[in-house]
């Protein structure tokens, strides 16, 4: 009878439930019967249901005057009685309405005693009420939490975290549940800062880590949670938020990359489902695939829809956040982070110092200390200060450490990587803030460009272009190179002052500029007026057709296509900053260089500030510049091209961090630390695939077989046949006589007339098989 | 040859000895097996031999213990066993064991599968004392009323039988405990079916739920214990109080009041204070007064009741007949009203 009732209430419920328009016809009426008598149908189930209440009641209450004593009383167990009855209960719910809370207070009260099965059965029976809207998720969320936190059992702290994230997620899934976030996160706020010392706090860092990963909680809230848990007591709970701060975005990252990875072929699908058998779960599972490619594309003609700051970003106060932070986990003397710990919490300071251009003066002279090439993962502290230094830091502030690190690592008696190692922390240092380092060190680093270790010539090479780009006449004349040298001797090159700041641009502009000049002369052309007429702005409709992202051209191509020209004739020279000047090399091809040959730089400076300043840039031009980024980025990268990549502080964003390995330079790659996969990985970089220039059958073969396809009988035969089978055929094909020779030459001439063994004739009627 | 000397020296691998060093334990031979094991306890399952028989204490004790065996018949032959013990005491002398201990071992049994466990259990529930039974009614009855609306109806039925001796040997806490009252008449309609309007007429299935039980006519009994509790609950009070009233009469003021004085008679004074309980809700709360019962009873349970009675008279036959019992009570209690 209870297996009877279990089915008998929620079949109606789920019927009810579906909208009519989905179902076939049959289900239709099954539907229409059910509206009809399900009010009778229930209302004649309600004395046995009554009937299971009072039983579950009168359990309950056995089980209440001992919770921890076995609920196994005779045939039925309370556990199957809950299930049931939060199976039902939508169906009765004047009968019902205290079962929600009885449910809660069991659970809350009784959570350390209870068997485990019942306690899983509880929490699901919570869940599945909040899934029947019978409670509402705040509600559960506050019976959950409190028991997450407090309870001493693996398991059941498992399950909590999982049934809070996904309840937390699907209440965000429609629509942002603002109120049930903010509540959410004050308690999380609350349950960190109320017990500085305790490591509860980590579960508040751990649903707070999860949400944002996955972009439920992308607001300033949340990392005021993480924030606090930074400055918290407890080891594991600073370690915890300090980790979110330097790693959470980028795991939303990843996690966002593998999610538009997995999408599916639609076409295959389709393919598929004419000709495998037809099943209802592979027509479910087509109907998702075209849903969720549907999705894709919609998604793709809305704007940045998912434009997230970062961590980082949002802190309010970073100012205040950093310098607590130093104080209180770095400076103080009784703090108990160990060495490990301590780098990271370096580590975030030193990163959001770098980011928001903090001051916090003591932490220059702490890093004083640390600088020996004996200090444990020195690299990582070296990294820190580099991070640490940004434009507004009074040089005289780091003069000393630039001294002290270049007196204790670079030097002839010291190891290659040592030196590299300083070579390269100078370096970063300088790139930040270059008023830092002073003429006669710069002048003696700069001779180690001469060094038999590779690593400390690149490292060294690296500092020297540096500062033919910043500060050219510090170095010696002979160092400065051609391209300085003669913009130092025309005057165009002033030395930088402390705080000054340069003329904010747009990135890649200038190729945004180009290309539209190139567009208009190619209009011009075609008009038949001169490459180099005024465009009078006339074509307003155009421009008006152009603001959007025309999505037509290539709706059926997946992702973006960059164009990459493989042929790209090399253009060498030693200048870092000549990007600028380049023309595209397009326009040689198309043999216009009657103009670019002339154009001054000075010009063309000109030329794109204009487009910044008197233009507005829609977002057709916006998506253009991407490409065109994209382009310049990938041609870039090109095996030809390595001279002008050398410098990685020019392609460094503000956000990203600097690592240890970073610092490490050439001797993280040098033989004895990199494994010979490693080492080829390395030499292959740059190279194109060799596989291109195979045979089209080849390709085609390997294509198949990666595909797990098979082969034709022909591939099969040419493969499998050893040629010790063939070879008594091959030697009696010889000894043949002339005669034999001539009569199988003929057989073979006369089967090919006849169309093969099988002949053309006997395929239109076809043997019966 | 290359392969055949690589085989010899694999060959020769096999069979090599062990070397045995001085001072250096014997190695293990390769197929040898750990059987050592961490445990936090060790439970040896011996018989505890004894040249002297066991005390009768012990053996109670002991069967005591077996009445949660698995086998059906162990549990019987243990309340057999049992029975026998309490009933073959000498005349006023104390049980082996107290009967807050004897209790709760009995409580799981109420809700047994096997029937005759179950018979055996009521008459082991007869020959306790009553005046024992009178303090335990509360943990007696969440296992009767879950009983009553067990799903097996010869259950219910022997829940019913269990609920009608409870009434008999401690009426007056029986109705007054905590949940007593109401959650018991719920228990009470629910088995008769009576609770809505639609399911009281005699064309619905009645009682539906469960199996009908091997052991017929359980509306019967379930009308004659029905009777007897609301008897116990809301029926006229007794004469005594009238007698008290002479007392109150013939004593001069201060020592008519000396029964107030004195120490309650009931062991638990104060459990209408609940106060290391759970909270209570209006229907666990107990109700010590029949003003109050009948209060309860004529807002909640009289329509329901009249209206059950009344078909059960349509029906007619026995069950006609055991309803006349229960509108008898019922008639002399509306007549007594809510109270003097």
């Amino acid at each position: 009878m209870l297996t009877q009732m279990r089915f008998e209430g929620p079949t109606y419920n789920i019927r009810s439930r579906r909208t009519p328009s989905k179902l076939p016809a049959r289900h239709l009426f099954a539907l229409r019967i059910n509206a009809n008598h399900s009010s009778a149908l229930l209302r004649s189930y309600i004395e046995d249901f009554r009937a299971q209440h009072y039983q579950y009641e009168s359990h309950r209450e056995i089980f209440m005057a001992a919770p921890s004593s076995a609920t196994d009383t005779g045939l039925i167990s309370l556990r199957d009685l809950i299930d049931f009855i939060s199976h039902v209960s939508d169906c009765y719910p004047d009968i019902c309405k205290d079962f929600p809370q009885q449910l809660i207070d069991m659970l809350m009260q009784h959570h350390l005693v209870l068997e485990t099965e019942l306690r899983e059965k509880l929490v699901g029976s919570l869940v599945l009420l909040k899934k029947k809207d019978i409670i509402d998720s705040e509600r559960l969320l506050h019976t959950l939490f409190p028991i997450l936190v407090s309870t001493p059992s693996k398991t059941l702290r498992a399950l909590l975290f999982q049934k809070i994230l996904s309840e937390l997620r699907t209440a965000n899934s429609k629509t942002t549940n603002h109120k049930l976030n903010r509540t959410m996160q004050t308690v999380l706020f609350n349950l960190v800062t109320s017990d500085r010392t305790s490591a509860k706090g980590l579960w508040a860092i751990k649903i707070t880590r999860e949400l944002w990963k996955r972009q439920i909680w992308t607001e300033a809230k949340a990392v005021e949670v993480m924030k606090e848990a930074a400055l918290s007591e407890n080891e594991k709970v600073v370690v915890g938020g300090v980790r979110f701060f330097l790693g959470g975005d980028k795991e939303r990252e990843e996690l966002e990359d593998e999610s538009s990875d997995d999408e599916v072929n639609v076409g295959q699908v389709k393919h598929q489902l004419t000709i495998n058998k037809k099943t209802r779960k592979k027509a479910r599972a087509a109907e998702k695939a075209i849903k969720s490619a549907r999705n894709k594309e919609k998604k793709k003609g809305q704007p940045n829809v998912m434009l997230n700051f970062s961590a980082l970003h949002l802190l309010h106060d970073p100012q205040g956040f950093s310098e607590n932070m130093f104080f209180k986990h770095l400076q103080n003397g009784k703090s108990k982070l160990n060495l490990e710990q301590k780098l990271l919490v370096l580590q975030l300071v030193s990163r959001l110092v770098g980011l928001h251009q903090l001051h916090i003066m003591p932490l220059y002279s702490y890093f004083q200390k640390f600088l020996t090439p004996r200090q444990p993962s020195v690299t990582s502290f070296l990294a820190s200060l580099a991070q640490a230094t940004h434009d507004l830091v009074p040089p005289d502030v780091l003069e000393p450490l630039v001294q002290k690190i270049a007196n204790e690592f670079v030097s002839e008696a010291s190891a290659g990587q040592v030196a590299t190692a300083g070579l390269n922390a100078i370096r970063e240092i300088c790139v930040r803030q270059p008023l830092a380092m002073d003429e006669t060190l710069l002048q003696d680093l700069v001779m180690y460009k001469k060094s038999k270790d590779k690593g400390v010539m690149m490292a060294s090479k690296g500092l020297l272009s540096l500062y033919r780009d910043v500060g050219a006449q510090m170095l010696k004349k002979r160092d400065r190179g051609k391209e300085a040298a003669m913009s130092l001797r025309a005057g165009e090159r002033s030395e930088r002052r402390f705080g000054e700041q340069a003329v904010g641009q747009i990135e890649g502009l200038e190729l945004l500029a180009r290309y539209k000049d190139e567009e208009r002369r190619k209009k011009n052309i075609e008009k038949g007026l001169p490459s180099d007429a005024e465009d009078d702005e006339d074509n307003e409709e155009d421009n008006w057709d152009a603001w959007n992202v025309e999505d037509d051209s290539d709706d059926d191509v997946d992702g973006e296509w960059i164009n990459v020209e493989d042929d790209a004739d090399i253009n060498l020279s030693d200048s870092d900053d000549e990007g600028k000047s380049r023309p595209s090399k397009k326009t040689k091809q198309e043999g216009e260089e009657q103009k670019d040959g002339e154009k001054s730089k000075a010009e063309e400076e000109i030329d794109f500030l204009k487009l910044a300043t008197t233009r507005i840039l829609t977002p057709a031009d916006l998506a253009k510049l991407a490409e065109l980024r994209a382009e310049a980025a990938a041609e870039a990268t090109l095996p030809g091209n390595k001279g002008r990549v050398a410098a990685p502080w020019t392609s460094r964003h503000t956000d990203d961090p600097l690592t240890a390995n970073e610092i490490e330079g050439l001797a993280a790659l040098s033989a004895a630390k990199a494994t010979r996969e490693e080492r080829i990985a390395h030499a292959k970089e740059g190279q194109t695939d060799r596989s291109e220039h195979k045979s089209k059958e080849a390709r085609k073969k390997e294509r198949k077989e990666q595909e797990g396809k098979s082969t034709t009988n022909k591939e099969k035969a040419r493969k499998h046949k050893p040629f010790l089978m063939s070879l008594g055929k091959a030697k009696s094909k010889n000894k043949r006589s002339l005669k034999d020779v001539s009569r199988a030459l003929k057989a073979h001439h006369d089967r090919g007339k006849r169309g093969g063994k099988r002949g053309n004739l006997g395929t239109t009627v076809g043997p019966s098989r | 040859m290359g392969n055949s000397s690589k085989r010899k020296k694999e060959k020769a691998k096999d069979f090599q000895k062990p070397k045995l060093k001085v001072g250096k334990t014997k190695a293990k031979p390769d197929n040898y097996t750990d059987t050592t094991f961490k445990s936090k306890s060790i439970v040896l399952t011996q018989q505890s031999l004894h040249l002297a028989a066991p005390t009768s204490n012990a053996t109670f004790t002991h069967n005591l213990s077996l009445l949660a065996a698995k086998s059906d018949t162990q549990r019987r032959d243990s309340l057999a066993y049992l029975t026998t013990t309490i009933s073959s005491r000498p005349v006023n002398s104390p049980l082996p064991q107290p009967v807050s201990v004897i209790l709760p071992s009995l409580l799981p049994l109420i809700l047994d599968a096997s029937a005759n466990v179950r018979t055996q259990l009521l008459k082991l529930l007869k020959t306790l004392p009553e005046g024992d039974v009178e303090d335990h009614v509360g943990q007696l009855l969440p296992y009767v009323r879950a009983g009553m609306t067990h799903l097996a109806a010869d259950i219910r039925s022997s829940a019913v039988d269990i609920l009608s001796w409870m009434v008999e040997a401690a009426g007056e806490s029986t109705v007054s405990c905590a949940g007593g009252w109401i959650k018991t008449l719920n228990c009470f309609l629910s088995v008769l079916g009576w609770h809505t309007d639609e399911s009281a007429r005699w064309s619905s299935s009645r009682a539906s739920f469960g199996k009908a039980g091997s052991q017929g006519k359980p509306m019967v009994k379930t009308l004659g214990a029905l009777s007897e509790f609301l008897e116990a609950g809301i029926g006229k009070p007794a004469v005594k109080d009238v007698e008290m009233s002479d007392d109150e009469t013939s004593w001069p003021y201060p020592l008519c009041q000396t029964e107030h004085h004195m120490i309650s008679e009931s062991s638990t004074p104060f459990a209408y204070l609940n106060l290391s309980g759970q909270p209570r809700d209006e229907e666990g709360e107990m109700y010590e007064t029949r003003e109050d019962r009948f209060r309860v009873f004529s807002s909640r349970f009289h329509p329901a009741m009249e209206r059950g009675l009344k078909s059960a008279r349509e029906e007619g036959g026995e069950l006609g007949r055991a309803s006349s019992s229960v509108t008898k009570v019922l008639k002399e209690a509306i007549a007594y009203g809510a109270g003097p």
